[in-house]
């Protein structure tokens, strides 16, 4: 997998961390694993920051332009379809033999792509 | 929805073989199927949740669990150490019994949460622990969770 585009992928995933944390799973994060949400949340922020300022800058800008339009920038690709915007993508990039070993993004919505069986 | 629904024998191991959280934790991850990338950043996310705070929830029991874009529909393992390992556990006891949960950030069915509401429900059951030491066989886990679930 292309490093860049693992990066993208695990700030994605901390962000739907952190809004899980601030919204539906707070109750049971406190009443059944004594979590401290408010101090994760912290934790969580200086990471997703931290691991911004480690993408290159064309990949960071595009990262920051494709976020003022969408809360998930990168989206999975399942059975050819962009999990972002629904449409289909060039068959020669859903069956692509590499992959994830370069960043891909929907020619439609713009997100970044990972493309998953 | 029961528990049960969620289950499949293959991923459930009643002899995990790792001696610390993160080898525990790759096991478990193993009984998903996913290819190794997948596996690697799911891997990230679930120590990310516990450099949180333990999923130990005390008791001798573990629910490790996060959402990532790496699966595409919530997955749930069960995985059983014997002897125990220490997983920083609320209570500071040896954990034994390993529920994995995993879903993706945007899951069409939204079980994750009640998935997870209805392990940490099963696992305080006060024979539960007990139930789970004595299981032989991936059939008899699930004939438990089945049980429980009447």
């Amino acid at each position: 997998m292309h490093p860049q585009l693992e990066t993208l992928l695990e700030i994605q995933d901390l962000k739907t961390q952190r809004r899980e944390l601030e919204q539906a799973e707070r109750e049971v994060q406190e009443s059944v694993f004594g979590l401290s949400v408010d101090d994760a949340i912290t934790t969580l922020d200086a990471k997703i920051v931290e691991m911004e300022e480690s993408l290159p800058p064309q990949v960071l800008n595009r990262y920051r332009r494709v976020g003022t339009k969408h809360p998930r920038v990168v989206v999975p690709v399942i059975r050819g379809t962009c999990y972002g915007c629904f449409v289909q993508v060039p068959t020669a990039l859903a069956s692509d033999a590499d992959r994830n070993e370069e960043i891909r993004s929907c020619q439609n919505c713009g997100r970044f792509l990972y493309l998953i069986d | 929805m029961e528990l049960r629904e969620f289950f499949t024998e293959d991923a459930i191991k009643l002899d995990l073989q790792g001696s610390g959280k993160d080898e525990i934790l790759k096991e478990l991850i193993g009984l998903l199927g996913l290819d190794e990338k997948s596996q690697g950043i799911l891997f990230k996310m679930l120590k990310r949740r516990e450099n949180l705070g333990s999923t130990g929830i005390g008791k001798g029991i573990a629910i490790p669990h996060c959402r990532s874009l790496v699966v595409n529909r919530l997955r749930v393992a069960f995985g059983r150490k014997t002897e125990g390992v220490d997983f920083k556990a609320i209570d500071d006891s040896p954990v034994q019994y390993f529920f994995l949960i995993v879903a993706p950030p945007l899951e069409v069915s939204n079980q994750y949460l009640p998935v997870l509401g209805k392990i940490a429900g099963f696992v305080k059951e006060p024979d539960v622990a007990g139930r789970l030491a004595q299981v032989q066989t991936p059939k008899e886990f699930l004939a438990l969770l089945e049980e429980k679930a009447a």
